[in-house]
């Protein structure tokens, strides 16, 4: 007899401490019927590769295929701006399955190699440089507004070659997209808003990079275009994925960590001791401990079992990393954070591939922004009680809403 | 005569991403867990299957040269 599992995974018990529901949910039911939202939760390390190494089960065409409605439910009177959502999103890249997938993530696989991304570490280190100055001078900060979030916004804004005091408004616009995961029942219009705003702001960029290309991850995108492989369409719909998925989940990553590392001072304490020479593996244990990425989602392509589940065609199949990533049998004490752990193969990048296009960026500015807190502020403290700790109620995004430090 | 390669495939590493199967077809095939495994070490030209490796998402491939154990990649 399976004890009674909250299927509300946007109540606050699920969002702000994920971690003892899942653990209870891999023991009872690790491959979970959810009544309420009608999806099946898969929730084990094993499971979750699994499914995400055997695409020809499991599409990525969630946006284009899934023949339920919204879940949660959304206000009637937002069903055309659903249709209109369902299509833009329809065009990302990582919304295909092979062959199309695997066409439209070379045109800018080569672009985010380990090799590639290492030519940025300058670049980051100086903007990193830059904002550990600014904090310095203020004397505290909120890790999340003054630090993770113009850190990778920069980035990714500097990748794409775009007018340095365009930031705030690509953030204003990237931060309406964030809606993709939430369950207000009216978030069809913040979410149509963003799309349509960043749309309106890249299509003339796009236009001139088409016309003038540069060297430029706009301009390796768009080269798509002339290469057969996207419409003007899916080269604007994936300059937007790039932009959000480039500096969304990184800030989650420096705030994550940074909440982690103050929630244990022991390990603080030795990655200040050493950080250049812990950083690596401090990053790894950040991303598995408190995954900036929540879940993604596939829809089944034909019936298959799983677990002694049944699963059926167009079922909804959505599998937790950050269950996976504290799967005890998978890891040792999965619930210790750890920063010299290893080996560390954690799930924050899924599996498979759609493993995550940004990874070594990822880990190149999770890496920076660590260390140089660890070297700046060895005294470093949260300015609120570490159960305030306060995340937006997303199923995709494990976003803390704000994180105010001091430092002695 | 091409030189002999020694390539291999760090398995704690390897995600499945399958890009090195992508660009070199003839050397790398997916295993029954669905990771990389060398299927043909002369099956590609030294160019491609460096490419390969360098085009593996987390650095799991390491090409070295057979006979001199030279590091080519990385």
């Amino acid at each position: 007899m399976v004890t009674a599992i909250n299927d509300d995974l946007f109540s606050p018990e699920v969002v702000n401490n994920p971690y003892p529901y899942f653990s209870h949910l891999r023991e009872e039911d690790p491959v979970h019927w959810n009544k309420l939202y009608e999806l099946w939760v898969v929730s084990t390390y094993e499971d979750l590769v699994w499914v995400t190494r055997r695409p020809e089960f499991f599409s990525s065409e969630v946006w284009k295929r899934d023949p339920r409605s919204p879940y949660p439910a959304i206000d009637e009177s937002d069903m055309g701006l659903y249709q209109e959502i369902r299509d833009f999103f329809s065009d990302w890249f990582i919304q295909h399955d092979r062959p199309e997938h695997l066409e439209m993530r070379k045109v800018v696989h080569g672009y985010f190699t380990p090799k590639a991304m290492e030519l940025w570490r300058p670049m980051v280190l100086a903007a990193v440089k830059e904002l550990m100055d600014e904090a310095q001078e203020s004397g505290r900060m909120d890790v999340m507004n003054d630090f993770a979030v113009p850190l990778p916004l920069l980035v990714i804004a500097r990748m794409m070659d775009m007018p340095n005091q365009d930031r705030k408004f690509i953030r204003s616009l990237a931060e309406k997209l964030l809606f993709l995961g939430r369950g207000e029942t009216d978030r069809m219009q913040p979410l149509s808003d963003g799309i349509k705003g960043l749309q309106e702001y890249l299509s003339p960029i796009v236009a001139e990079r088409i016309k003038n290309p540069g060297n430029d991850l706009l301009s390796v995108l768009a080269n798509g275009e002339k290469t057969g492989i996207y419409s003007r369409d899916e080269v604007i719909a994936n300059a937007i994925l790039l932009l959000l998925a480039g500096h969304e989940t990184t800030i989650n990553l420096i705030c994550n960590g940074t909440f982690a590392f103050m929630r244990h001072p022991a390990q603080w304490q030795s990655f200040t001791e050493d950080p250049a020479g812990r950083v690596v593996r401090a990053t790894e244990e950040c991303l598995r401990y408190d995954a900036p990425v929540r879940s993604i989602q596939r829809i089944a392509s034909e019936d298959i079992e799983l677990k002694g589940k049944a699963i059926h065609k167009d079922d909804r199949m959505r599998w937790f990393i950050s269950s996976a990533n504290r799967d005890s049998n998978m890891f040792p004490e999965p619930n210790k954070f750890d920063i010299a752990r290893y080996p560390n193969p954690h799930v924050a990048f899924g599996s498979g591939i759609h493993h995550c296009l940004g990874s070594a960026l990822a880990r190149l500015e999770g890496q920076e922004a660590l260390k140089a807190l660890a070297e700046r502020f060895a005294g470093l403290y949260l300015e609120i009680r570490e159960d305030d700790g306060e995340f937006q109620p997303s199923i995709t995004f494990r976003s803390i809403k704000s994180l105010p430090v001091s430092w002695r | 005569m091409a030189r002999k390669l020694k390539i291999t495939v760090d398995l704690n590493v390897c995600v499945g991403n399958a890009m090195c199967e992508t660009f070199a077809t003839n050397t790398f095939a997916l295993n029954d867990d669905r990771q990389s495994s060398v299927a043909n070490p002369d099956g590609d030209t030294e160019d491609v299957v460096l490419e390969a490796a360098e085009n593996c998402p987390v650095s799991a491939i390491t090409v070295l040269d057979a006979e001199t154990g030279e590091q080519l990649f990385p």
